[in-house]
């Protein structure tokens, strides 16, 4: 019922006095299933929230189409395409009290007033909000702001949610409840959500899948751990996770008859030899620019029998988080995090010795930054 | 000397640099209130009217009030007042308030289009407003005045010597409206009036419905201040008013300063009589001066 289809979608923002001509989505393509809790992320400027209003219909569309539940929505009022918005910023009426905010659209539709009464007291219940229905704006906290503010869009009982950041507002703590009350609620009404984020956590935590943009165009498409697993490119791979993947630029050659990769760097140049799996991908590209991918918890402070390569390296910081440890490790070119599960102290300078599982490492073309299979 | 010495010097300091600034702006004030009370038509004398000095004569007159005063043979005799300056107090209420009213509606929707539409030549209207507003409209008395009688010839309502003719060159003066309610839509997010498209209002409808309730302050302050300024016009309107009694209170009031007699008392009371209306006004829109009436609708 509320599905959500957008093919070859673009937006060009024409050229406005000194401003150049802006192409903020480029031909897009994305198959949202109705009930989805679909994440748009990227960083600012991505495109994902141009997306979402043109999803909305307050921003025409340069080119493309978009469908909701099967049926083209481009010439549509935002009111007729079955939706509902909340802003990043509530955007709740200020002179009216909460009752008549969120009644705001039913009276425009000249509903009944006992079915005005009921769905208004119905959102309020949902999202405990029955006792202060008749205070304005102004005497709310964010949190309860925000609260309204989707109490609104469930008012309208639409097809689709769209939210635009909706907890960038909030304060740390509050983000974190607000965040698992929005995945109550979308388990509770199992409506397509569509959620732009610019917050890898709460892409990570909310979504049945997440859609990564970036400049415009979407790296990848796919749920949580497929994304934090199988990253498709670098930019994905870079972008899920925290802290993030160890991205180490150099170049595979074969020494003494095995397959190694080296760290592009003047010295003290990673060293690791290649095996099994990552050896045979490794092959195809070799002498070719490679960037070597691996998690922080990809790596070890004991060896673990012989799927593990050691790494000696100096500590240039570590941060203590109670449960486990960031290491900081000097390589030829940049640093190595690995996040160590343990709560010794680390002395900066220090040699260190860690232990890489490379069977759990990507390999990424250096020049298409694509992800080499 | 001691620090606290210090703070009390300056604190002193500023008192009688604040209560000589007060004398400064009361007292013309003042002044025109007691020669109102003052019997005679003399601009110097007592400046509390007591005793022998007080009269109610020239308020007396300015209301219509018929009054006893010495004659030339000195025998008491009953003075009714010749001018209509109540007549002249209704025409300026009605100029000013018709005037403002069109002007709210003319430069907020004026407003409405500079602030949220994209259109071509936008800033260049924008900065040309901005521009033209420097010169005063007085400049433009002639143009006015020979259009006004144009117009006259084709529709009299609106010709020379009419209160709609006049307001008609009054409109002409929004630019600093227009500008001062554009600014104040800025600071209003757009968000809220998208939420409401989504809700499902019109244009006109997220306008009217959420734009204007909330910005209640700015058109209270617009109002106060034409209505302040086109009460007491007297350029244009001593031009395009030509017969007593379709005078405003600004243009009346000239007319009790003669070439050989100033009748100093009258016109003070008609001075007074025209700033009670603004005061009045001035309270009545005191609540909708609130600062923060947009809070809490949008984070900042």
């Amino acid at each position: 019922m509320g599905s959500v289809s957008i093919q070859s979608l673009d937006k060009i923002y024409p050229a406005a006095g000194k401003n150049p001509a802006f192409h903020a989505v480029k031909g897009i393509d994305l198959e949202i299933q109705d009930g989805e809790f679909m994440v748009l992320v990227g960083p600012s400027g991505c495109g994902k929230s141009t997306t979402l209003r043109m999803i909305a219909g307050l921003e025409d569309i340069s080119g493309g189409t978009i469908s909701i539940d099967r049926s083209t929505v481009n010439d549509l009022l935002p009111k007729d395409r079955g939706i509902a918005m909340v802003f990043q910023n509530y955007a709740l009426y200020p002179h009216m009290n909460l009752f008549e905010n969120m009644a705001f659209g039913l009276k425009l539709a000249r509903t009944p007033k006992e079915e005005v009464m009921r769905r208004v007291t119905d959102a309020a219940r949902i999202l405990g909000l029955e006792q202060i229905l008749d205070r304005k704006p102004a005497a709310l906290s964010g949190g309860q702001r925000q609260r309204v503010a989707v109490g609104r869009a469930i008012v309208r009982d639409p097809k689709v949610f769209l939210f635009d950041e909706p907890l960038s507002n909030l304060d740390a703590k509050m983000r974190v409840s607000m965040r698992s009350e929005i995945s109550k609620l979308h388990s509770r009404l199992k409506t397509t959500m569509i959620y732009v984020t610019h917050d890898q956590v709460e892409a990570m935590t909310m979504g049945d899948r997440i859609c990564v943009m970036k400049d415009g165009r979407i790296m990848q498409v796919a749920d949580p751990l497929t994304l934090y697993h199988q990253p498709e490119n670098l930019f994905v791979a870079s972008f899920i996770g925290s802290p993030p993947m160890n991205l180490l630029r150099g170049r595979v050659e074969r020494r003494e008859g095995r397959l190694v990769f080296v760290e592009a760097a003047e010295s003290d140049a990673v060293f690791v030899p290649l095996a099994g799996a990552l050896a045979q991908r490794a092959e195809k590209n070799l002498g070719h620019e490679v960037v070597l991918g691996l998690r922080p918890e990809a790596i070890y402070d004991e060896a673990r029998g012989a799927d593990t390569t050691p790494l000696r390296a100096r500590v240039e910081l570590s941060e203590l988080m109670g449960s486990e440890t960031n290491v900081y490790l000097k390589t030829g070119a940049g640093t190595v995090i690995a996040r160590l599960h343990t709560e010794r102290r680390f002395a900066v300078g220090e040699e260190l010795v860690v232990y890489l599982a490379l069977a759990k490492a990507h390999l990424f073309d250096a020049k298409t930054e694509r992800v080499i299979r | 000397m001691k620090a606290s010495t210090i703070r009390r010097l300056k604190l002193t300091l500023a008192h009688v640099f604040l209560v000589g600034f007060l004398v400064l702006t009361l007292t013309p004030f003042l002044m025109i209130i007691a020669i109102s009370f003052r019997r005679g038509d003399l601009a110097i004398g007592a400046l509390v009217p007591v005793g022998d000095n007080f009269s109610l004569e020239h308020w007396k007159y300015v209301l219509g009030i018929p009054y006893e005063a010495p004659g030339a043979d000195g025998q008491p005799r009953i003075i009714r007042a010749t001018t209509p300056v109540l007549l002249w107090f209704w025409n300026s209420l009605k100029v000013a308030t018709v005037a403002s009213a069109c002007i709210i509606l003319l430069s907020g929707t004026a407003a409405y289009a500079f602030a949220r539409m994209r259109f071509a030549l936008r800033g260049l209207l924008l900065k040309s407003l901005l521009v033209l507003q420097v010169f005063p409209m007085v400049l433009a008395l002639v143009a006015l005045y020979a259009l006004l009688q144009l117009i006259g010839d084709f529709l009299p309502p609106f010709g020379l010597n009419t209160h709609p003719g006049l307001i008609l060159t009054y409109l002409g003066g929004i630019a600093i409206y227009i500008w001062m309610i554009k600014g104040y839509f800025d600071t209003i997010p757009v968000s809220i009036e998208e939420s409401a498209k989504i809700d499902g209002a019109t244009h006109f409808q997220a306008f009217v419905r959420i734009l204007l309730p909330m910005s209640a302050p700015i058109f209270a302050v617009v109002f106060i201040l034409s209505f302040i300024s086109h009460i007491s016009e007297y350029p244009i309107a001593s031009v395009v008013l030509q017969t007593e009694r379709q005078w405003t209170l600004a243009v009346g009031a000239q007319s009790f300063l003669y070439e050989q007699n100033y009748l100093w008392g009258k016109f003070a009371a008609t001075a007074v009589l025209s700033g009670l209306p603004i005061t009045a006004l001035f309270l009545a829109c005191q609540r909708f001066l609130i600062s923060g009436l947009t809070s809490g609708g949008v984070k900042e």
